[in-house]
């Protein structure tokens, strides 16, 4: 108690501070998803004339009327084929991610070094050199139009596999999984039952960046799928803009909040590992 | 251990799948070289007008970068029920440049899902036509069309058909449906109230419209900046009718090219901006969007008809603010195209009629049962939709442009003519490219970041290093 | 179970097989593509691969393409750009960051809310790069828009401010939303890794009577190591091919002054003239330069980590055979 009396006075008006920040930080990060809400309630040229604009007008009705009957957006099945794509590339990226980086941590093998430092290295290849011979190949197998392109890829992540493993050092004692091995556990078994739960605060972190990353991603999807019904949302939302004589932009901002909605979901259901903070250090001892 | 011998089970697969659609790649590749000998086959008797053997394939693939193209097919097939093909649509926005690689891979790979017709806009048209991508595309003649007779009888805009030739045959191969030939759009409150009338003829007078030259529309500067106008919004504004008034386009004989007409581009540009003669807003951004309301305050707009349709009514304002009505068309001082859509067919398609039927619908039917008059008279889809200028002059003739916008005017008593300036000649296929850094050159001097040999200076490095254009 | 020495080196090659196999078909293979083209005079929209000759067979030097991007001005000026724009947005970024994940996983301070901002302070990175750069735009907009407006009524400038001719604003700018779109990631990022510390380090301090202040310094920063190292080089990677926000807020102008090294490479291949065979040398180059980069940091920082985990692994295996042939022994004598 008596630390208690004497640590009080000296932390409240620090505390004030951290809420003003944090107030602020929070106004400064929920703005553009409020002018984007806003804005699908307003009509193009009210757009045009002012964006910024925080009060909302009375044509949302008419926005979602003008999106849905240019024939290209399909709120329903550009859902489900983000949700496809993104879910199979993030479910992909994360598992094998932890996988290899368990790989690297917790055996000795040879190659092993040699392998982690390949992957830094391979982190460094800017994308577009990647993504112009990817695109090249991925026609030539005859495998446009097909979503295993967009989420095969997603098994080879270096990056994160970087953050798995230095994750994974501090959290993932191997006394552990030598009382596994010596309870007679198989290893892929002991990977499964005992350092992925390990991870879960990582795997959910990285997942949430994963599938925010494959859901928003335009560029590959937009060359890839050429086909009416493979279109993903962000897809549909870029031909809304693709006419450069004239864009709807009520309907435009009206589609990007449909595409935000869904990762809204997500985030927040997996937002409660990142809130609540399974502590990982619990598990050791 | 199951569970992992299944994944690896499933990834063999994958690899499988991989290495086995390889190998049926390359099947595909013996049918392209078929294709290939049928092409030589049709070259040796082009020339003459054939009627092509009945299609082979009742399915068109039709690529394109907006709903427009796909939307009249929809319309011609509920027009025509006789009409069998088949129409699957590829749309590809050209957001992010997507729309080129895309169709140049699908093009290059060939087989039964190349495109049989495809779409280019004025900005990269000159590829598909004339440049890198013009092998790909079949001849309208080879298409089974009487083009000479047909582009005679519809009075096709010449710089429509200019822009179309294909110069290593000179034979047609695309055209378009619309005629983007500019005017000067302006507000008949402002002229009246700088000059007492809001007669086209006298309007265009004094901004030397149809002159060929600019110093008439530095001196209405100078008279509405007394009564608190600006003549246009920003120096974009007059851009297109400079681009387009160049004798020579950016690259002669390979060689990076900047005509004395574009270099004036940076004086008159500075001149606007120096004596406060225009409001300095970059097109397309808010600031011109709130010059086109009534309290905008700027004289006109340089644009074809699409800019009225699109662009001006649109962002008239309404109510109390808005400049609905008070709008008029004359010619401008010089003469331009801006925009506009051609369609052109593949050589190697199997659909050979059905395509010619399509293209021959949207670009070189001059009946009133045809694409451009349902386009011009706004009836496409019903009475009432917005009318635009197009490309045939026989359909214009017949066609009423009375917008109310205008007040009552005929908008094609001056569009129509003003096709006539328009001048496919100084185009090349990298301008989108080169336009965007000659306009930001401009910028940095008008601004005065940079002096005019800086900025020229920077130009020419810039577009050295990114586009490989000494 | 016959085993003669128990060896776990080949579930190391089990393991990592699928990333390889994946990182051969998905990645190298194009990589190795472009590579060969950086060599090539592979250039316009509709050359085919097997057309493109290489530049010595056509009388020009074998390394004539990366030559010419290493002389290009335009190139050097992408690359200053970048480095520049990246160190603007990464100092206040990692600071903020590690301040509010100190704040957040303090047990004293107890912040009320914590969840709701940890999860909002996330949300810019929601939204696409495409939106952010309108929305700046549309925010910085000349002569007409909100932050010239406020400007203009508060009276710090006289006329509107064109923020898009400027080229110190436009890179404050892309450095600004880079910032804002990344710096709720870093703390996440960090909080998982100051949660994955172990707590019993935290009471035990605490019971020594460590304040936060030290807490943070002695406990959390150090065992950070291997996060902020993540971070550091995540980062610096992700900065070199910083792309989307300046293309789409004003694609490189004015004057080349948000031109990025990336966008350079991307203006190059799918623009203009389709010089494919310059674009992949360029970025051959942005990728040694990274990698110098990121070298650098991992000798000035020291992964001394890894080399631990070497000794730990050995020493365990070795322990573990010792157990495992003590138990068969065990299980010999027993069976007998």
């Amino acid at each position: 108690m008596d630390t208690n009396i004497k640590v009080f006075p000296r932390f409240q008006p620090f505390k004030v501070i951290i809420y003003i920040v944090c107030i602020f930080l929070a106004a400064l990060s929920l703005f553009p998803f409020i002018i984007m809400i806003v804005n699908s309630t307003r009509s193009t040229p009210e757009i045009q004339g002012t964006a910024v604009s925080l009060i909302p007008s009375s044509y949302l009705a008419r926005n979602y009327t003008i999106l849905t009957s240019k024939d290209i957006f399909d709120p329903i099945r550009g859902f489900v084929n983000s949700i496809i794509i993104s879910t199979g590339a993030t479910l992909c990226s994360v598992y094998f991610s932890t996988l290899t980086a368990y790989a690297i941590v917790v055996y000795e093998w040879k190659a092993r070094r040699g392998f982690f430092t390949f992957i830094m290295a391979i982190m460094m290849i800017p994308g577009v050199v990647v993504s112009i011979g990817f695109y090249k190949m991925v026609y030539a197998v005859g495998l446009a139009n097909n979503f295993l392109p967009l989420i095969i890829p997603g098994i080879a992540a270096p990056a994160m596999v970087f953050f798995m493993r230095q994750y994974m050092i501090p959290a993932l004692p191997l006394e552990i999984i030598q009382s596994a091995r010596i309870d007679g556990a198989g290893e892929f078994y002991t990977f499964n039952k005992i350092a992925l739960p390990i991870m879960k605060p990582a795997i959910a972190t990285q997942g949430i960046m994963a599938f925010v990353g494959n859901w928003n991603n335009l560029f590959m999807p937009l060359i890839l799928l050429t086909q009416k019904k493979m279109y993903t949302m962000p897809i549909m939302v870029s031909l809304l803009k693709g006419d450069i004589y004239k864009v709807e932009y009520g309907s435009v901002y009206l589609g990007l909040t449909l595409t935000v909605l869904p990762l809204f979901v997500v985030y927040f259901l997996l937002s409660k590992y990142i809130i609540a903070g399974i502590a990982v250090g619990s598990v050791k001892g | 251990m199951k569970r992992f011998i299944a994944a690896l089970l499933c990834l063999a697969m994958i690899i499988g799948c991989l290495t086995a659609c390889s190998s049926e790649e390359k099947k595909d590749e013996t049918t392209t070289t078929a294709g290939d000998t049928a092409k030589t086959d049709d070259s040796a008797s082009a020339g003459t007008v054939t009627t092509p053997a009945p299609d082979e394939k009742k399915v068109i693939n039709l690529w394109s970068f907006t709903d427009e193209i796909p939307k009249m097919v929809d319309r011609y097939k509920e027009l025509n029920p006789s009409f069998d093909y088949e129409i699957k649509t590829t749309i590809i926005a050209t957001t992010d440049g997507a729309y080129q690689p895309a169709l140049d891979a699908a093009l290059a790979a060939g087989g039964d899902d190349a495109p049989d017709m495809y779409a280019a806009e004025a900005a990269f048209i000159l590829k598909y036509s004339q440049g890198d991508a013009a092998g790909y595309a079949a001849t309208y003649k080879d298409l089974g069309i009487d083009v000479d007779k047909m582009i005679a009888d519809a009075n096709i805009s010449g710089y429509s058909v200019a822009i179309g030739t294909r110069p290593s045959d000179n034979n047609v191969v695309a055209l378009g449906y619309q005629a983007t030939g500019g005017c000067f759009i302006y507000r008949r409150s402002i002229a009246k109230d700088t000059w007492g009338t809001d007669d086209p003829k006298t309007v265009q007078d004094k901004i030397g419209g149809g002159s060929g030259s600019w110093d008439k529309f530095f001196e209405a500067a100078e008279e509405l900046k007394a009564k608190g106008y600006a003549i246009c919004s920003g120096d974009g504004d007059i851009w297109h009718a400079v681009e387009n008034s160049s004798d020579k386009g950016w690259i002669v004989d390979g060689k990076l090219y900047i005509d004395p007409k574009r270099e004036a581009f940076l004086d008159l540009s500075k001149k606007l901006k120096d004596n406060g003669y225009h409001h300095d807003t970059q097109d397309w951004q808010e600031g011109w969007f709130a010059d086109m309301k009534k309290n905008g305050g700027v004289l006109g707009f340089f644009g074809p008809a699409w800019l009225i349709n699109y662009t001006l009514g649109a962002n008239c304002g309404e109510g109390d603010d808005s400049s609905f009505g008070d709008w008029a068309v004359c010619n401008s001082p010089i003469g331009f195209f801006w925009g506009g859509t051609w369609v052109l067919a593949n050589k190697d398609t199997k659909a050979k009629n059905g395509v010619a039927e399509l293209i021959k619908w949207i670009t070189l039917d001059c009946s009133k049962t045809g694409l451009q008059y349902y386009w011009a008279n706004g009836t496409l889809n019903g009475e009432g939709g917005t009318k635009d200028s197009v490309a045939s002059g026989t359909v214009m003739d017949m066609s009423d442009g009375k917008l109310d916008f205008l007040g009552g005017q005929n908008m094609f008593d001056y569009f129509v003519p003003a096709n006539a300036y328009a001048n496919g000649k100084n185009l090349t296929q990298y301008d989108e490219s080169i336009n965007s850094l000659w306009r930001d050159a401009v910028r940095a001097y008008t601004g005065g970041t940079a002096t005019r040999e800086e900025a020229i200076a920077n130009f020419k490095q810039t577009v050295k290093d990114s586009l490989g254009i000494e | 179970m016959k085993r003669k020495r128990v060896s776990y080196a080949k579930y190391g090659y089990l393991f990592s097989l699928p990333f390889v196999v994946t990182f051969l078909v998905c990645t190298l293979y194009p990589i190795v593509y472009t590579g060969i083209i950086g060599f090539t005079n592979l250039k316009g929209s509709t050359m085919a691969f097997t057309d493109a000759k290489f530049l010595p067979s056509l009388g020009q030097g074998l390394w004539d393409n990366f030559v010419d991007t290493l002389k290009a001005p335009t190139f050097h000026t992408a690359l200053l750009n970048t480095v520049k724009m990246w160190i603007i947005n990464f100092i206040p970024q990692i600071t903020l960051a590690l301040i509010l994940a100190a704040w957040f996983t303090n047990n004293q301070k107890k912040i009320k809310a914590q969840g709701f901002f940890k999860v909002v302070f996330y949300l810019p990175n929601i939204i696409t790069a495409a939106t952010i750069g309108i929305l700046f735009a549309n925010l910085f907009a000349y002569p007409k828009g909100p932050i010239n407006d406020i400007l203009l009524q508060l009276g710090f400038i006289d006329n509107p401010y064109d923020f898009s001719r400027s080229a110190t604003a436009s890179q404050l700018n892309v450095s600004f939303m880079q910032f804002w779109t990344w710096y709720g990631n870093t703390m996440i990022v960090l909080i998982a890794g100051i949660l994955g510390i172990n707590p019993e380090m935290y009471e035990a301090a605490e019971i020594d009577g460590a304040n936060g202040n030290q807490q943070f310094f002695y406990i959390t920063i150090p065992n950070l190591k291997t996060m902020l190292l993540y971070t550091l080089v995540t980062s610096l990677i992700g900065g070199m091919q910083m792309f989307d926000i300046p293309r789409v807020f004003q694609n490189g102008l004015p004057q080349n002054a948000t031109l990025t090294a990336t966008l350079y490479i991307y203006t190059q291949a799918f623009s203009g003239t389709y010089q494919y065979n310059k674009a992949a040398a360029a970025s051959l180059v942005v990728f040694v330069i990274i990698s110098i980069f990121s070298a650098l940091l991992f000798v000035v920082l020291k992964d001394k980590d890894e080399a631990k985990l070497h000794k730990i692994i050995k020493q365990q295996e070795r322990e573990y055979r010792k157990k495992v042939k003590l138990a068969k022994q065990q299980l010999l004598k027993e069976g007998r």
